[in-house]
């Protein structure tokens, strides 16, 4: 009987011991989710969110979204890009602007490109972006999308 | 105190103290073990001493620095681990001696408790030292007390046990014979 009361008191305390452990990881997130948040307050002013779509629907019919990835102000497509995903680009100085040749691994297949699109809130509908990635200035709150895609003029 | 006991307790404390000055990943010592088993095989007067030894003696060659304001408090963590040990070792006489599982099981969660104990104790320590909240400096080694507690409870599950047979063959004693385990 006491050998129980003693194991019992023991697996008590173990048991408390991990609780409190998980207690202080908790807490170590804890702060340090308040010590970003901190910081994001602090450069509010100098970083805006946008949303970024890759969508690979046509290779194995995934979509992933980044939504609200915070990014400097005045940052173009292709860094905000970049923040999210490895991309492998290739400068053109005819073009003046990047070209895309693969993100995550996916490269240009082809006659499969990696387009880009911006979402109009006023039309609501997606549109091709018409210059390179690093060429277009996004703004505050704007969702673009990546399309690995068969285009249309092709 | 018998020569035979200062004998035993300069070599406790001379393991101890050259295993804590041996160079180891952090947070990951075998002090705790052997104060334990110390306090657990010679009683809790031998624990606490060994504990208390070797923490003064680390607090000044310890290859991480002098201990400064810290020492008391590695000095009274250390030495209530082995003291508990003795008061383990007397509960499990008095109340019949649990199986070898059962002893591996029960070590490794007081193991994670007083190792925790230990922490927070030290911690103390670094708070007055510091001069910072008690509830942030405990989170804010949260890591290190995951990983101190962790290694200690597999140290104390695993070794222990086998510890105990061992010392207590070599000095001709059977303190703790246990109850054979069916598999």
């Amino acid at each position: 009987m006491e050998l129980q009361k003693r194991s019992l008191i023991i697996l008590c305390l173990g048991w408390l011991a991990s609780l409190a452990l998980a207690s202080f990881v908790a807490g170590y997130y804890y702060m340090e989710f308040q010590n970003l948040n901190g910081l994001i307050e602090k450069y509010e002013n100098v970083i805006m969110r946008v949303n970024i779509c890759i969508d690979y629907k046509e290779l194995n019919e995934t979509v992933v979204w980044y939504n609200d990835t915070i990014v400097s102000l005045g940052c173009n497509l292709l860094q905000a890009t970049e923040t999210v995903a490895l991309v492998n680009s290739t400068y053109s100085p005819a073009q003046q602007a990047s070209f895309v040749n693969a993100i995550n691994g996916v490269s240009n297949h082809g006659a499969y490109f990696w387009m880009w699109q911006h979402w109009n809130d006023v039309q609501e509908k997606w549109e091709y972006g018409d210059v390179g990635a690093d060429r277009y200035r996004l703004t505050n709150n704007e969702t673009v999308r990546w399309r690995y895609e068969l285009p249309s003029y092709t | 105190m018998r020569a035979k006991n200062i004998a035993l307790l300069a070599v406790m404390t001379s393991v101890c103290v050259g295993i804590q000055l041996t160079p180891r990943p952090p947070q990951i010592e075998f002090t705790s073990l052997i104060c334990f088993l110390t306090g657990f095989l010679f009683g809790s007067f031998f624990g606490v001493s060994v504990g208390a030894l070797t923490m003064l003696i680390n607090g000044f060659l310890s290859p991480w620095g002098f201990g400064d304001i810290n020492i008391p408090f590695q000095i009274l963590g250390m030495a209530l681990i082995g003291f508990v040990g003795g008061v383990y070792r007397k509960s499990c006489t008095r109340a019949g001696n649990p199986s070898a599982r059962w002893f591996s099981l029960e070590v490794s969660f007081l193991a994670a408790f007083l190792t925790l104990i230990y922490e927070i104790i030290v911690t103390v320590g670094f708070v007055i030292f510091l001069n910072v909240n008690i509830i942030v400096a405990l989170i804010l080694g949260a890591w290190f007390t995951v990983v101190h507690v962790v290694s200690n409870t597999v140290l104390f599950g695993t070794a222990l046990f086998g510890l105990v047979r061992i010392v207590s063959n070599v000095l001709g004693e059977q303190p703790w014979s246990y109850k054979k385990e069916v598999l």
